[in-house]
């Protein structure tokens, strides 16, 4: 049982990189917009993301334990220098230049809000905490306290502006705060808070996210931009039908149809040459990894492992799901890769650190 | 428990795309296959039309000229040779080198290629009766910029063409689109967002012969707002035309708001012909030409303003109370420093504060400059505003060079007594733009109230507030009081520099200015002023680019302010 988990993420892991980089090899085949060399670049990666893979499966996970806040603080540093050195000026400032390599802290964040999240709420245990603390003091160290801490980056990437990514730390919180026990009815206030708070939100976002965010609800409202995108991948995605037009065949993505169609929206590649047999299996896949990841969680007897694992999780899955949905229509677009298969190195990088870990405890979970 | 819940919302999730999949794919996969087979949508961008640029007075100083665009359908033609010999005939343009043209930019079969741009009526008309021979033969009309003013205040206004690389990247987040028409220097450059509609378009279905079938979607676009300056197109043709093709610069600036009325740099460009496509030989002489004319020499060149900084000087030296308005100095004709000589224009002999600056005394500036010290002349000419942005709202200005004694001591060079007596008369290091100048002179004559020069008056219909503010610069009143007697001196008394400008119907006061360059060439020819005409009191000045004698410029400003006055446009 125990090797069978480590093996199936392994096996589950390489599938879909293979699903993505042939996927990849198709989006950048012959193509002016798109140059091939994403490919090659793609596929280095993937074979230096199973090293690190590998290594970061053997590194005792508790070790990060220790690390955690330093990281996290440290990551939140990075993001401010992001904002005050980016690259450029006045457009989107996301990327900093780490010894001539390219990086993008806000995909680091990621990792450390968990590895944070999961210390933080490992060290409290909020059912046994009888009546040595009132009521108030007890939602302050279990909400309000780490909620604050997470807006905190949280606002550092808004204000890149990259609302996707702020939006998914957001996400994080809230299934690890559910997960960390927090008692149903503050739970369910908070969310009710934001909801609250949405139409005010609204005014803090930038034209062209409030743009993307109509557009949605209406794609035809801008059919010369996003709303084009929109209807495009639906396109795409749609007349692949059942069994796909084949490989190297999309009509939509070889003639160019789609803009970003080797990042946000490969899967429309995927899609349209697989038909919906392809997108299945991609999607069992996903379904599969994480599956192995909730059965991890269950079995890990530590709460700080079970924590990272469920925060892991759920950033795969609201990743995937968003992402496929965002190609599909159902969900507006907001920039969110899809792990493993779309181009970007950070992202990448930060998925096969976190199958690391779980890898990881899925060896562990037996010592205690 | 709690995973639980977990686990089961992400079931629930999965559950849910993969409905959606089986949705898309599967029930409506005939209807977006069949879509996607003929692509049969088609996207027709409708321009917003950008926003006009007027005068002060109304007078249109940028417009919009229907324009006709001829595009190609790929998917369309029958027979590309035919097409392309067709459309080689009637536009005048190699086959060869359209057909490139068309393989370059060919996108999709179903996204139209515009082959040619800017055609004129009549070859409209022509194609456009031929249309019917030639499927998948097009022609759009547009709209193109057109400047009725031509050359004069290219400057000011700028041109409009395609979006450069570097700033797409830079302003992509904020709704640039690559092939996307924007403004370039000047006021279209600057108040780009304002002039720039927004660009709409129709998404129609098609059938297999190209015509429409029904209308999927519409934006509506919007009109760019029009904007109306300070600028008075009279001035600038005045300007210009004084100028001829001489290397230099008219500044004229309403001493009471700020607002600038002439900006004129010149030698000047026809920025029509950035509008114009397939004029890239044109352009490449403008942008190659020894005398810049793309240069804005009002905001952007930068020189040194000769014995123009006098009165900075003067005002440092008063204001300091290292000298008084009755001190003297005696001029034998140079001034000896460390066996080196510094020389002057005439014997002068004894010469008192206000008739060094109506005799333009070097000798007296040598001394009163040894006085002070560099460090003050520093303070009081960047008070004055000299060294600094004027910020004024068109882009790229440069602030232009005020050397300071203590930084010196970071580089090699020291600062000796020497530099001082250069610094003292407005050589050396110093540089300055046209309308520091301007700016300066304003401050002197007001008697230190600070403006915001600016060039545009509204926006749409909103009157444009932002640059309303005044400053009033912490120096006496008497300072400038004396300082003025000095500069009126200069216009009247009958030995001054700028006598020529001793006009009977204007009150001319100013300071003249002769900075020399580099050995071989001529000297920069300068004179600032202001002027109180009948409706305004304006600072101005006029600029030669190496054009000898400060005198020449007199004789410009001269012809200048009665010109102005005949046409009584102060």
């Amino acid at each position: 049982m125990k090797r069978n988990l480590t093996q199936k993420i392994w096996i589950y892991t390489t599938l879909i990189i293979g699903m993505g980089l042939l996927a990849l090899y198709s989006a950048s085949f012959e193509n002016v917009r798109v140059p091939h060399k994403i490919f090659f670049d793609q596929l280095i990666c993937a074979l230096g993301g199973m090293v690190i893979m590998y290594l970061f499966g053997r590194v005792d996970y508790r070790k990060f334990y220790d690390a955690a806040y330093i990281f996290y603080v440290l990551n939140i540093l990075l993001l401010v220098w992001v904002l005050v050195s980016g690259r450029d000026a006045l457009g989107a400032r996301r990327w900093i230049d780490i010894a001539g390599v390219n990086f993008q802290p806000s995909e680091l964040t990621k990792l450390s809000l968990i590895l944070f999240l999961g210390r933080y709420f490992s060290n409290r245990r909020p059912t046994l905490s009888f009546d040595l603390l009132s009521k108030t003091q007890m939602l302050w160290r279990n909400l309000i306290w780490p909620f604050i801490l997470t807006a905190g980056s949280m606002l550092l990437i808004f204000k890149q502006p990259d609302l996707g990514t702020s939006l998914l730390l957001l996400g994080i919180f809230i299934v690890m705060v559910f997960s960390a026990g927090l008692e149903y009815r503050y739970f369910l206030g908070f969310l009710g808070g934001f909801v609250a708070i949405a139409p005010f939100a609204w005014k803090v976002l930038k034209p062209y996210q409030k743009d993307r965010l109509l557009v949605f609800l209406n794609p035809n409202i801008d059919p010369l931009g996003a709303g084009y995108t929109i209807i495009q991948s639906k396109i795409a995605v749609g007349s692949g039908q059942i069994f796909g037009k084949g490989w190297l065949s999309g009509t939509q993505n070889q003639l160019n149809f789609l803009p970003e169609r080797h990042t946000d929206f490969i899967f429309s590649v995927i899609g349209e040459e697989w038909g919906f047999v392809g997108a299945l299996l991609l999607v069992y896949f996903y379904f599969a990894l994480i599956k192995c990841g909730l059965d991890i969680a269950d079995q890990v007897k530590d709460k700080f492992g079970t924590l990272v694992t469920i925060g892991i999780v759920s950033i795969l899955t609201l990743q995937v799901i968003i992402n496929i949905g965002m190609v599909m229509g159902v969900f507006p677009i907001v920039g969110l890769t899809l792990p493993f298969v779309s181009y970007g190195r950070s992202s990448f990088l930060i998925f096969i650190i976190m199958m690391g870990f779980l890898i990881n405890l899925s060896k562990r979970r037996t010592i205690f | 428990m709690r995973n639980k819940i977990i686990r089961l919302v992400i079931f629930g999730l999965f559950a849910v795309i993969t409905v959606e999949l089986f949705y898309v794919q599967i029930i409506s996969g005939r209807r977006y296959y069949h879509l996607s087979k003929h692509n049969r949508i088609r996207i027709v961008p409708l321009e917003g039309g950008r926003g006009r640029i007027l005068d002060r007075n109304g007078k249109i100083m940028a417009d919009n000229r229907p324009a006709y665009h001829v595009m190609v359908m790929p998917q369309d033609i029958e027979d590309i040779k035919m097409l392309f010999a067709f459309l080689s005939k009637v536009l005048n343009v190699e086959q060869k080198i359209m057909m490139r043209r068309y393989r370059q930019k060919k996108l999709t079969p179903f996204t139209p290629v515009v082959v040619a741009q800017n055609i004129e009526r009549k070859k409209a008309m022509e194609l456009e009766e031929h249309k019917y021979r030639f499927p998948g033969l097009m022609v759009q009309e547009g709209s193109k910029r057109f400047y009725p003013s031509h050359k004069n205040s290219a400057h000011v206004l700028g041109y409009v063409g395609r979006i450069s690389q570097a700033k797409r990247e830079r302003y992509q987040e904020y709704g640039y689109t690559p092939q996307m028409i924007v403004g370039h220097l000047g006021v279209e450059e600057y108040y780009d967002d304002h002039l720039r509609g927004d660009q709409g378009g129709v998404q129609i279905e098609v059938n297999s012969r190209g015509k429409q079938v029904r209308l999927l979607s519409l934006k509506d676009p919007t009109k760019g707002k029009d904007i109306s300056l300070t600028i008075d197109s009279g001035i600038q043709s005045i300007s210009q035309e004084i100028l001829e093709e001489r290397r230099g610069a008219i500044v004229i600036m309403d001493m009471a708001n700020g607002e600038v009325l002439g900006l004129t740099s010149s030698p000047s460009y026809d920025p029509n012909d950035f509008v114009q496509r397939d004029n890239a030989k044109k352009l490449s002489v403008l942008f190659s030409n020894q005398e810049a004319p793309l240069l804005n020499r009002t905001i952007k060149g930068v020189f040194p303003p000769g014995s123009v900084f006098k009165v900075p000087v003067a005002v440092s030296a008063l204001e300091s109370k290292k000298i008084n308005a009755n001190t003297s100095f005696m001029c034998e004709g140079h001034h000896t420093l460390g066996g080196i000589r510094f020389g002057c224009t005439h014997v002068h002999r004894l010469q008192n504060l206000v008739e060094s600056l109506a005799h333009s005394c070097n000798v007296y500036y040598y001394r009163a400059g040894l006085k002070l010290g560099a460090d003050w002349i520093y303070k009081y000419a960047r008070l004055l505003g000299l060294g600094r942005l004027t910020h004024i709202d068109l882009p790229y200005e440069k602030k232009g060079k005020l050397p300071h004694r203590r930084k010196r001591l970071l580089t090699a060079r020291r600062w000796y007594t020497g530099d001082t007596l250069n610094f003292s008369i407005g050589q050396g290091d110093i540089l300055t733009t046209p309308l520091q100048l301007v700016r300066m002179m304003a401050i002197v004559a007001s008697e230190g109230t600070m403006v915001q020069p600016h060039v545009v008056k509204t926006i749409g219909k909103h009157i444009v507030k932002d640059h309303d503010f005044k400053r009033q610069i912490k120096i006496s009143k008497d300072t400038f009081r004396t300082i003025k007697k000095g500069l009126r001196a200069t216009v009247t008394d009958y030995s001054g520099t700028a006598h020529v400008l001793d006009l009977k119907e204007i009150y001319v006061a100013g300071k003249t200015g002769t900075a020399q360059s580099s050995r071989d060439k001529e000297h920069h020819a300068w004179f600032v002023g202001y002027a109180k005409g009948e409706t305004k009191n304006v600072a101005f000045c006029v600029f030669l680019e190496h054009g000898g004698s400060s005198q020449n410029a007199c004789v410009l400003a001269r012809k200048l302010l009665l010109r102005m006055k005949e046409e009584s446009l102060i």
